[in-house]
Order: structure tokens, then sequence, then C-alpha cells
């Protein structure tokens, strides 16, 4: 079969790893106890300021650092309001969402002239993405699983009350890995930029809530979520080969179509950590 | 003369509307077990939450082996050899026994979690204090007896010498208290000082070498045990006098029965039986107080004579007519109706306006619906403008949701909307809880006031005093099981304490 080639699998990795570094950052931060559906809009703002650096500066190593450093300022701003403010998770992640939408057709209006893209810029070579994520992917499940940290941060999630009484500063774990995930997102999405070479406003496509789809199929630890990514990724690529074959309106649901059907069987089984989207208020009156 | 341990001078707690901790003195010493005697709310969990760093006190001074200290947070008391095993587990029921007891002193082994040195560590403390346990178990896969003993290694691991332990038996079976006893003879004879929190005076005679007696938040003295008899406990626990605020003025009774109860036995959450076999009426113009310390069954009860809680067997009567089972609606129609025991969670929806809370659960009927319509505008407000009047609700208006009205006047709402259905039988379950005297006072007169039109109340308190000031006879329930029904002229403060706390009395 021409469709099963070395080709379609190469093109699978590099289509999952975006997913596989939002999967990995939501695992942080979920496992601390904060849902952040804004890593769409993270990704996306780490492709927009990679782009935007890379296209003024000419150095791809500086738009990485610059897109990294935007991932942890949303990762900061939904901290502040999630973790601090104590507002709904849900909606603090979708107002970041809202606002890098916007904020990327203004900037490339305002720079380029055009509407939602860029042009193109110098990039990196994206494989280097690929291997880095499967190096991050288990130094993660050794973090999370074999040190002290892990330790801490699976009982913030689960029991903040007991986390705090043995001396642990809750909120302060909170707000690390919940900018940790933006950091993550703000990768995943210059990945993104570097891949294509230019930036265009739908480029995560729904890619950052694959990754929270990735992250809950690997029932939130880090090898079994990047086994799911490279399985989305897989089917990705393989709706653009089908694409020769059938309408490309209808192979194009599929990725969308196969995240709800699996999320559908794994969600009721995922161990959902307790605290998930609860502040936590101190005990004392 | 042992080392002293703790000492606490003028403790002072205030909590809005409560004075949790009047100026308490408490000390303890190195190789003593001391038990903390006192019924529910009289400031026993305040004090040690104090200790143990959850509260801040208002005033007053704790020293620890003689050294005056500020204990800010629960790591500050850990640091100073404190530990407490509260009454919900701080633990992670995924994890296992090993990873409950490291976390936050974890020992290392590099940049890992040294698993084998910290198995080690157990497997010493285990063998010290005779505490089995498997490192490697989930919590989740272990008996509550089983989680208590990890709490207590817990503790012990983290350096405690002084172990707060709050009402630790309220969960445990025979066998485990039996069990847990002899743990802490065990930490007594290694001079380990021990607090044993409880309401059960046998399990103080059996195990404290001291009692202290708390009462309202404020302290009746500390007796050692070898001067302790169950009665002298009892009656320093629920006092001897009795304050009369109000007065039930004397009645014409008919002796129609309007609820009967036979052989109710209902289980809890947990599919245990929380209430066993009770039987007993309700007649007209009388109030039945049933007392108890809270956890004996008094919950289940309600819920299911009200229609919330299904019972498994037995059957429940009201005015004649067989009513097991029934829905709450079903129950209102048939003259019963129910002031909960807590009015924000089921008393009222807070974020709802007064006049909505007023016709909640009779937004159907007549004068309040049209076809499929809710009637606000017109009747309902008006009635609900009403209520305010009769009930002396204090409101700005009939459309500000209740969460903005004080304990007292929420509570009025409540009583406006049950009253107001013009009920045969009414179950009041701790109606004044958490109220200002006057919203008590308020709450009294009300019940008196359909005592006298001839309803039948049965009213379900914590507090002894108020029901002796109310009721017409007395109910204890202990364990699930109503131990005696004394008319009020023979209730004897002293023998009615003693039966709620399980003593021994003559049942009649």
């Amino acid at each position: 079969m021409s469709i099963l080639s070395l080709d379609l699998f190469l093109s699978a990795l590099r289509l999952a790893t975006p997913i596989a570094f939002v999967a990995l950052g939501e695992t942080f931060s979920e496992l601390s106890g904060v849902i952040n559906v804004g890593v769409e809009g993270t990704a996306l703002a780490g492709a927009l300021v990679t782009a935007i650096v890379a296209y003024f500066t000419g150095s791809p190593t500086l738009a990485l650092l610059s897109a990294l450093a935007a991932g942890a300022f949303l990762g900061l701003l939904h901290a502040a309001w999630a973790v601090y403010l104590r507002a709904d998770h849900v909606v603090s992640g979708v107002a970041i969402n809202l606002l890098v939408t916007g904020g990327a057709l203004f900037s490339t209006r305002i720079l380029w002239g055009w509407r939602g893209t860029s042009p193109s810029a110098a990039t990196m070579n994206p494989w280097i993405f690929v291997g880095l994520c499967v190096l991050l992917v288990g130094l993660a499940q050794i973090y999370i699983f074999r040190t002290p940290w892990g330790l801490r941060l699976r009982v913030v999630g689960e029991h903040p009350h007991a986390a705090d009484t043995a001396g642990i500063n809750v909120n302060r774990i909170r707000l690390l890995y919940t900018v940790l995930n933006g950091v993550l997102c703000g990768l995943a999405g210059s990945f993104l930029f570097n891949n294509l070479g230019r930036f265009t406003d739908g480029m995560v496509g729904g890619r950052g809530f694959i990754g929270i789809a990735a992250m809950v199929v690997g029932n939130y630890r880090p090898l079994p979520s990047l086994a799911a990514a490279y399985f989305f990724g897989l089917v990705d690529a393989l709706q653009m080969r089908l694409q020769a074959y059938i309408p490309s309106q209808f192979s194009i649901i599929l990725p969308y179509l196969l995240t709800v059907v699996v999320l559908a069987g794994f969600l009721g089984r995922a161990n959902v950590p307790k605290a998930l989207g609860k502040p936590y208020l101190k005990e004392g009156r | 003369m042992p080392a002293e341990a703790v000492r606490m001078e003028g403790i002072v707690k205030r909590f809005p509307g409560v004075v949790a901790n009047a100026g308490i003195d408490f000390s303890l010493s190195f190789g003593e077990v001391h038990g903390l005697l006192g019924e529910n709310g009289a400031g026993k969990t305040v004090l040690m939450s104090i200790l143990y760093g959850l509260y801040q006190p208002d005033s007053g001074q704790t020293y620890v082996r003689g050294e005056p200290v500020r204990i800010r947070s629960p790591s500050v008391a850990i640091r100073l050899g404190i530990g407490m095993v509260h009454q919900h587990f701080m633990l992670v029921p995924r994890l296992t026994v090993l990873e409950n007891m490291a976390v936050g002193w974890e020992p290392r082994r590099g940049p890992f979690l040294d698993r084998e040195g910290m198995r080690k560590r157990i497997e010493a403390l285990v063998e010290e204090y005779g505490l089995s346990v498997d490192p490697e178990a989930r919590v989740e896969e272990l008996s509550v007896g089983e989680q208590q003993r990890v709490e207590i290694l817990k503790a012990l691991y983290r350096g405690a010498e002084i172990l707060i332990l709050d009402e630790p038996t309220a969960v445990l079976t025979e066998q485990e208290v039996e069990a847990l006893f002899k743990t802490i003879r065990a930490l007594r004879d290694q001079g380990k000082a021990v607090v044993f929190i409880t309401h059960k005076l046998h399990e103080a005679m059996t195990i404290c070498d001291r009692v202290t007696v708390l009462r309202k938040g404020k302290k009746v003295g500390t007796v050692p045990i070898s001067e302790a008899t169950p009665e002298k406990l009892a009656e320093m626990m629920v006092g001897r006098e009795v304050v009369f605020r109000v007065q039930p003025k004397p009645v014409q009774k008919e002796g129609k029965e309007l609820l009967r109860v036979e052989g109710l036995t209902v289980h809890d959450e947990r599919g245990l039986p929380a209430v066993r076999n009770v039987s007993f009426s309700l007649f007209d113009h009388e109030i039945l107080g049933i007392a108890g310390v809270e956890g004996n069954g008094q919950k289940e009860l309600v819920e299911a004579l009200t229609g919330l809680r299904p019972p498994k067997a037995g059957k429940v009567y009201v005015g004649g007519k067989e009513a097991t089972g029934l829905s709450a609606r079903e129950l209102a129609q048939l003259g019963l109706v129910h002031i909960p025991e807590d009015r924000q969670a089921t008393g009222l929806i807070l974020p709802f306006s007064l006049a909505e809370n007023v016709v909640l659960g009779r937004h159907r009927e007549d004068g309040f619906a049209l076809g499929p319509w809710v009637q606000l505008r017109r009747r309902i407000f008006r009635y609900a403008e009403e209520a305010v009047r009769t009930f002396s609700i204090v409101a700005p208006s009939v459309r500000v949701p209740v969460q903005n009205l004080s304990g007292g006047n929420q509570q009025r709402v409540v009583l406006a909307r049950e009253l107001g259905r013009k009920p045969k039988v009414v179950v009041a379950h701790q109606p004044t809880r958490g109220l200002d005297v006057a919203g008590m006072e308020f709450v009294w007169e009300k019940l008196l006031e359909l005592r006298e039109k001839g309803c039948g109340v049965l009213l379900v308190s914590m507090d002894l005093d108020e029901i002796l000031m109310l009721a017409d006879r007395v109910a204890v329930m202990y364990r699930g099981e109503i131990v005696g029904i004394w008319p009020r002229e023979e209730a004897d403060k002293h023998e009615l304490g003693l039966a709620m706390l399980g003593g021994k009395v003559a049942a009649r």
C-alpha cells in the first residue's frame, strides 16, 4: 500500500509532537489541581511570538525563548485568576483562548497588514522538537513517580489539605506547575511555526484540546499520554493521505471524531485528581 | 511529677456569634493519656486545633515543654513535636502507605525518593509501637482502623511526642477500639503525651489517666481518673441547672396520636444500621424531645421521617395513615413538615429571593400557580410580605436573596414557609443551631405556639437544656436506639446525661 509508508510515520511523529507537549504540560497542572483549557490559546501565542521574533531578529533560538516566556506569562495569568483569585478554571482558560485569538489577528494586521498570517521567517529544524519531546516526557515520567517533588505534586492535586498539614505550600506548587504548563504549550506553538515556516491563526487547529484528550487517555501519566499523542498524530497523518481518495471535508473530521470516541471510552476510567478545579482555602477562620 | 508537655493558659477563641473557648486552661504531661470530654460544641476540637496551629487564639498563651510558643501553622506544631490525628483522615486514598507517610518529610537518595530507606523507617516504627501495616498497600485498600494506624504512624514518623487524637473511636468497630487502646497504652508507656478527645464516658474511664471536662466553651474541671466516676463526669458534662427562658403553658390534651413509628430501622451512607428498631408515638398538643449526642442516629431518623431517606424496615403512620417511604411532598400533604438541621444547605436556596424561598415546594399550590405559570409578581409577593410581617423577618424587601439575611432571619424564612402549610406534625431538627439568643427565643415561642394550637412537635436537639425547657416528654437516643422515654416532670438531667453517654439506665 502506498499509504502506509515510512513517510506516513515520520509525518505522524511531527503531527503528534505539539499534542504531546500540551498533554505533558496539562498533566503537570492537572496533577496539581489546576485545569487549563487555555492551552489552545497558549500554544497559538507561542507560535505567534516565535513568528514575530524570528521575523524581526532572524534568530530562531531567540524566537524559541520568547515563545517559552510568552507561555510562562499566560500560565502566570491563569494561575493568578484560577489559583489566587479563585476564579472558575474553565472560564479563565476560555478567556485566555479568546485573548490570544484576538491578539493574533490584531498583531498580524499591525505588523504585516495581513489578516491572521505572517510572512515566512527563519526556522530551526523541527526534528529537534520531536526529539526534545521524547526526552522531556521520559524525564517527567521519572520526576512525577520517583522524586519527592513529584510525590508532593500528586498529593497537592489529590488532597491539598493533607499537603498543607505536611507543611507544603499548596498554592505555590499550583502556580509553579501552571506556569510550567504554559511553557510547554509555548514550546508546542514554537514547534508549529518552525514546522511550517510561517504563522497562520488556525495553525493550532484544536491540537491543544486534543492534547488534553491525550492526557486523559494516558490517565495523567506522561509516557502513556505520549503514546496517545502518537496515536492521534498517526490518525491526522492518515487523514491527510486519505484526502486523495475521499472528499477532504470528510477526512479532516477524522481526528476530531476519533478524539470524541476515544475520550468517551476513557473519561470514566481516568484517575482524575480529587481536588481538580477546586480552589484551596486554609481552614483557619 | 512527670515533665510537663503542654500548658495552655486562658485560651479564648471567638467565632461569629459563638465563643468556642472562653478562657480555657489545660495542661498535659509526658507519659499520660489526658481525656478531653464534653458534648458537641463544648469546644474540645477547637482547643486542640489551636494547639495544632489550625486556628489562632484571640487571646491566651501556649507553652510547650515549658517554653512560650506561638503556633502559626501545623508545620510549626509538627516541628514542636505535636501530631494530630483528625476525624477525617489526611490521607490520599490512591497513594501507598509509604508515600502518604513520606510526603513533606521525604528521605532522599540523590534526586530520588529513597523508598528503601523509608520502608526501613516504617518497619522500625511498626516494631517499636506494635502497629502493623504494609508500607506498599494503597490506602484505599485499607480498613478504617488500618488507615487510622497509618495516621498515627505518620505523626510518629514526623517526630510527634505529643499526640492529639480527635474522637478516634467514632469510626471504629469494637475490636478496632481494643487495638487502638493497646496502641495508646504503648505510646504512653514510651513516655508520649496523648490527648484523647471524646464524648463517650466509658472510653474516658477506660483509657485516660486524667480527664478535663469542657461545657459550652468553658472548662468545668480536671480530675484524675482515680477520683472520677461516670456519674460525676456526666454531671460535669451536662451541668445540673436548667435555665428556663420560655415557659410552656398548660394545655388540654385530646390523646390523638398524630405520628406513630413502629420498629423503624434506617441505614446510613455506608449501609450500616444507624437507627435500630425505633418505636414511639407523638400526640396532639405535645412536644417530644429527642436528646442525644450527635451521631447517634438522629440525622438518619429525621431523614427517614421526612421522606429524605428510605427506611430499611418498620412503619410510619401520620395522622393514622400509613406514610412509610412517602416523599417529602406527599408527607406535607398529610400535614407533616420539616425544619431541617442545616438551613443553608437544606432549608433554603441561598441565591433565591425571600419570596421564592417562602413558597419553595408550595409553588404548585392554588394561589401560587396558574396552570404551568408561577405567579411571582402578584400572589407570591403579597404572601411573602405577609409572612415578613407575621414572622418579624428583617429584610429590605421580599426580593432580596436570602443569603443576604442574618442566620436568625433565614431561620424565620424557613419557619414561615413550613408553618405556613398549616401542619399537624412538625419535625424540628436542631432548629436553634447557630442562632443568637433573640433568634433562639423566637423559634422556641413558635414551637410552643404550635403545641398550644394542638400540633405535635418532634424536637431533635443536641442541647439538653433546650429539650428540658420545651418538651413534654424526653426520649434519649444512643447508638441508634431509643434507650428510654421520660415525662418531663420525672426527667432528671443527671440521669438523662448518663443515658446520652451510654451509661446504664433503668429503661422505662
